[in-house]
């Protein structure tokens, strides 16, 4: 893989280690997000969790943890958003960081 | 391992709980070190550097054992446009004020000597609340176990779960927080040292202002380790959501870049990171202690990110320790009231390094001049473009030159201001 090429947030992604957790721990009222005039969610997440088609869609498989979403969700969006991190041992893993 | 037992409960095996954990099992006290990741540093993302200081002290000698990737011999801060850049290089001669480092060993590494002194590490391992008495903090949950402890220290990152569990802080803004990611990027390390004008071994941090964050609140960093080149973006969370721009979209602008291009070429990406980072320093909580509960590194703002430097890591160990120390106090008096605890705060003002934090607490508002990362870089680069032209038509002296790139951009009078702003911030 050449860097000039430039690199997709999927190829990006396929580089994480994940370990998918069972329980869901972020769950969005997507009904709140119909009425979300700014929705934050889908610019600050670097992994795209969340996606806008028609309705709020989310994906926490890529979830790099990072938090901010349920930041700016409630500060700046309708408050969709409940957010804890994945059990002990699952989620992401970096390998480097 | 039994759960039962335990004095000091640390929640967090990265550098601020290692640190506390360190030293509390030196002195003896049963000591829970909790880490939800498979290992401490699997969930953790940094940039790149670590400040040697704070490890010696904490480790003495042994500290020479930390998994260094390279000590930085050679600062370098780029402000650029598009496709113009203007670089400036300072060769540091202390050999070892800091290094490079990679957080999967490093904080790896640090919580296996937290382990050596004597405290209890457990990984994969979620701490969901603590155990409530009242206003008074008894110890922590963690799935189905309740672990009861005289005192509990919140080292658990920016996400600060348990300081507002504890009511020592909402929710933070979004202006008071930033979105950082990174590409790690593998490349053979003569590349690297003949990339970065480097001896054999020596390590680099370089900061690019400008065009990269495309004029929001931000910049890029690069970071070389022994074989590859740590590079990434870091932008302010109101900004991204506020300009509708994903805020892993930096990462292309940066990588782009024809500078940047040169440092990278031909190098494999073999991971992305994300990471957040608390922008607010310590007044990001009410006050970092309470009834049984002390809150130390990110996830009380103890980190001081002022565009050039970026004190994180050595911030988190000396705040680890200074609550280990306030502690370790406690324990003589038999007393962990809020009321007793509260000398952590005059340690965290008096400790030489952490007062940094207080010194510099108009950093974050001076950095949210927006003119830093747009009018500002591109002045430099095309007052520098101009003075470095030879093409025949006749030159101007250099004070002319800013003068006439800054017309039309920035008045003299918002110039002077912005410089006397960055004169008292600094
Ligand atoms: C992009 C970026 C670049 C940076 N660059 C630098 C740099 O070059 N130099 C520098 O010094 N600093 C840098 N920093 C800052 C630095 O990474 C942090 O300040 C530092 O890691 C703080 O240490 P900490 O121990 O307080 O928190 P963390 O390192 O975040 O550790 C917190 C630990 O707690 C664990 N945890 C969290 N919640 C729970 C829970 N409920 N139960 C159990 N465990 C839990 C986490 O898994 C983690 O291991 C950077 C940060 C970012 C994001
Ligand atoms: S910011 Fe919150 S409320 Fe708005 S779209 Fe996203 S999840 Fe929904």
């Amino acid at each position: 893989m050449s860097t000039e090429e430039s690199l997709t947030l999927d190829k990006r992604l396929a580089l994480v280690g994940f370990s998918k957790d069972a329980e869901p721990f972020i769950v969005v009222d997507t009904d709140k997000c119909n009425h979300c005039e700014s929705k934050p969610c889908l610019y600050i997440c670097p992994a795209e969790v969340y996606a806008w088609k028609d309705k709020l869609n989310y994906n926490t498989e890529g979830c790099m943890e990072t938090g901010a979403c349920l930041i700016v969700c409630h500060k700046i969006g309708a408050g969709a958003i409940s957010w804890k991190y994945p059990s002990g041992g699952k989620g992401v893993a970096f390998k480097l960081g | 391992m039994s759960l039962e037992g335990f004095e000091v409960a640390v929640v967090g095996a990265g550098p601020a709980g290692s640190a506390a954990a360190i030293t509390l099992a030196r002195e003896g006290v049963q000591v829970l070190l909790v880490e939800r990741g498979t290992f401490p540093g699997s969930k953790n993302v940094f940039g790149g550097r670590i400040y040697s200081y704070a490890l010696k002290k904490l480790l003495g000698d042994s500290w020479k054992d930390a998994p260094v990737e390279r000590f930085v011999r050679k600062e370098g801060i780029t402000f650029m446009t598009s496709d113009n850049a203007f670089s400036v290089e300072f060769e540091s001669k202390d050999a070892e004020g800091s290094f490079t480092a990679k957080r999967a060993k490093f904080d790896k590494w640090l919580a296996e000597e937290a382990e050596k002194a004597g405290a209890s590490l457990i990984t994969e391992s979620r701490v969901d609340d603590l155990i409530m008495d009242g206003s008074r903090v008894r110890g922590i949950v963690a799935g189905q176990d309740k672990i009861p402890t005289d005192a509990v220290i919140a080292c658990d990152g920016t996400t600060t779960g348990l300081a507002r569990r504890a009511g020592l802080t909402s929710m933070l803004e979004p202006n008071q927080i930033s979105m950082g990611v990174k590409d790690v990027i593998e490349l053979p390390s003569e590349k690297i040292e003949e990339r970065l004008g480097l001896e054999p071994g020596q390590g680099a941090a370089h900061v690019f202002i400008g065009a990269c964050s495309g004029g929001l609140r931000g910049g890029g960093f690069l970071y070389t380790n022994q074989d590859s080149l740590a590079l990434g973006m870091v932008v302010g969370g109101d900004d991204v959501s506020s300009h509708k721009t994903q805020s892993y979209s930096f990462m292309e602008k940066l990588r782009q870049h024809p500078k940047v291009q040169r440092f990278i070429k031909g190098g494999k990406t073999v991971e992305y990171d994300a990471h957040m980072i608390p922008e607010a320093g310590p007044k990001m909580l009410s006050r970092p202690y309470t009834d049984g509960m002390l809150v130390a590194g990110d996830a009380a703002g103890h980190l001081l990110n002022n565009g050039y430097t970026f004190r994180g890591v050595d911030m988190a160990i000396q705040a680890g320790v200074a609550a280990a120390q306030t502690v370790l106090e406690a324990r003589k008096k038999k007393d962990y009231s809020a009321n007793s605890l509260k000398t952590f705060e005059r340690k965290l003002h008096e400790d030489p390094a952490l007062k940094d934090m207080y010194t510099f607490h108009r950093v974050p508002a001076y950095l949210r001049n927006r003119r830093l990362y747009t009018v500002y870089p591109e002045l430099v680069c095309s007052a520098a473009e101009a003075v470095y032209r030879v093409d025949g038509t006749g030159k101007i002296k250099i004070s002319k030159q800013l003068r006439l790139q800054a017309k039309g951009r920035v008045s003299i009078f918002t110039i002077i201001r912005d410089l006397i702003g960055g004169a008292r911030t600094f």
